[in-house]
């Protein structure tokens, strides 16, 4: 489980978060939403200390992580996965070398053992016959989910990802944010998605915090997210004229 | 102001490159591959550009020589003496921190506007020490041969150039570059390019590591890199060749 409390972030007098707390459980998908500018990208790069805090707390399973040393940082980022919105692989490495990196880095596995895991990981996201491509003969959806492989590959108890299904067509789109919940489900990992995109939001949330301007908004599930009264909730669900539809039709089915 | 900014961020930078390894194989890996990307692929560049300098140093020696009391073999000698003390140190450097140095700044200028370095650090990775310290030690260790290479093929192109012009012959030639040979001109130069590899390496990491924004930035950071080193390297020299000389 990840515990942010009373989280303050600014840049240059721009304040870019205003007091935000929020649990984060463990074996669901937690989402974050808003508008782009609202400070998703902000909140998530401050949970894993790529920024620093103005002020506030962020406790991964009761360790806060914002009075350790940078030892310690080290240490408890190799329990954390991330997933980048554009995939962030290592453009000189094959797919296979990509997923094998934090094993080399970190791990005392047997060269075998590693492959069997690299393997394994690259199974688990469907991606077969890529192992020794580079990132720039895959497609993007391929990155992505060499991403996440590579993510997983030491077997995190916290994944992030930052807008996964960004620059994806709907189709592939959903395979990611099925393929990300399942291994959420699965391995039972605290994993905390970024996004804007309002299919992922109905299929795969389960705790969502909704931030506008840098605040929190509004949380709950994806079932309760269309009965909500939330002006600005609303407007940013509702901008969609497919979810305008559901809503009318659900007001519809309770009038008769 | 902004200059003591710079300064204090390249000396925090260095003391984060200059900690302990996570896994002293993997940056073992590293280094090698370094050494052949920045070193061995720079031989071919070096090689051509040594012959004709050595060709138009020898050209220009020979021109500047219009005194028949003078003998001819000083046209070798003063070829030998201007490579090893100058152009296959100071000028080689200067060509190196174009290629190395613009290498350096758009490889990790780019890896940290696609967020390659943040997913370093994010996996518990040391990410300046694990892109930098290789690319350091590989030039430090890769230029003083590739300034030995600069002499032999500098003297190659004054033996080939010379005879060919009339300007010298070329038992002429061999005589002056053996001539009154000081062997502390090479420890000197070594010395030089020792300081000169740590400067062209660290500076252009540096403003990789440091840019932000897209492409255009990259291109920008690479273009700063390499101004900075050049000037920097004059600096150096200059100072070197007072304390040493």
């Amino acid at each position: 489980m990840i515990r942010i409390k009373s989280i303050y972030k600014s840049f240059e007098h721009k304040e870019v978060l205003k007091n935000i707390s929020k649990e984060f459980n463990k074996g669901e998908t937690n989402l974050i939403i808003g508008r782009s500018g609202s400070g998703k990208t902000v909140l998530i790069k401050s949970i894993v200390g790529l920024l620093e805090v103005d002020g506030g707390h962020i406790f991964y399973d009761d360790r806060d992580f914002t009075s350790m040393n940078q030892k310690l940082r080290k240490k408890l980022r190799q329990e954390m996965g991330m997933v980048f919105q554009g995939g962030a692989l290592f453009d000189s490495l094959t797919v296979e070398e990509n997923v094998r990196f934090p094993l080399d880095m970190f791990s005392s596995l047997s060269p075998v053992e590693k492959q069997k895991q690299v393997d394994f990981c690259l199974d688990r996201v469907n991606l077969v016959d890529a192992n020794k491509l580079y990132p720039s003969e895959i497609s993007g959806g391929m990155q992505k989910r060499v991403a996440i492989a590579r993510a997983i590959v030491m077997n995190p108890k916290y994944l992030f990802c930052d807008e996964p299904n960004s620059g994806l067509d709907p189709e592939t789109a959903m395979v990611i944010d099925g393929l990300v919940h399942q291994i959420t489900v699965d391995l039972q990992i605290t994993t905390i998605i970024n996004t804007h995109d309002m299919n992922s939001v109905m299929e795969i949330g389960d705790n969502i915090l909704f931030i506008s301007e840098g605040e929190m908004c509004w949380e709950g599930n994806r079932k309760e997210i269309l009965h909500s009264d939330n002006q600005k909730l609303q407007e940013f669900v509702f901008a969609n004229k497919q979810y305008q539809r559901i809503r009318d039709e659900k007001i519809e089915g309770g009038k008769s | 102001m902004r200059i003591l900014n710079l300064t204090g961020r390249y000396f925090a930078l260095l003391l984060k490159v200059f900690s302990r390894p996570e896994r002293h194989s993997v940056y073992a890996r590293q280094t090698f591959n370094e050494i052949d990307n920045l070193g061995v692929k720079s031989v071919g560049i070096v090689v051509v550009i040594s012959i004709f300098m050595g060709g138009i140093t020898t050209l220009q020696v020979a021109y500047n020589m219009s005194n028949p009391l003078l003998p001819v073999y000083l046209i070798g000698l003063g070829n030998r003496d201007t490579l090893i003390l100058e152009f296959s140190s100071t000028i080689m450097a200067l060509i190196m921190a174009g290629k190395i140095g613009a290498n350096i700044t758009s490889e990790i200028g780019s890896m940290k506007v696609t967020e390659q370095i943040d997913s370093l650090e994010i996996m518990g990775v040391n990410s300046a020490s694990y892109l930098i310290l290789p690319k350091i030690i590989a030039v430090v260790f890769i230029f003083p041969f590739l300034y030995v290479l600069s002499v032999f093929f500098g003297l190659i192109g004054g033996l080939i150039v010379g005879p060919a012009v009339g300007a010298v012959t070329a038992p002429d030639y061999l005589a002056g570059i053996q001539y009154l040979f000081n062997p502390y001109y090479v420890t000197f130069s070594l010395i030089k390019c020792v300081v000169f590899g740590f400067l062209i390496a660290s500076i252009a990491s540096f403003f990789g590591y440091t840019v932000e924004g897209g492409a255009f930035d990259v291109g920008t950071a690479s273009t700063r890199a390499v101004v900075n080193t050049n000037i920097l390297i004059l600096v150096w020299d200059l100072i070197l060749t007072q304390l040493l000389l």
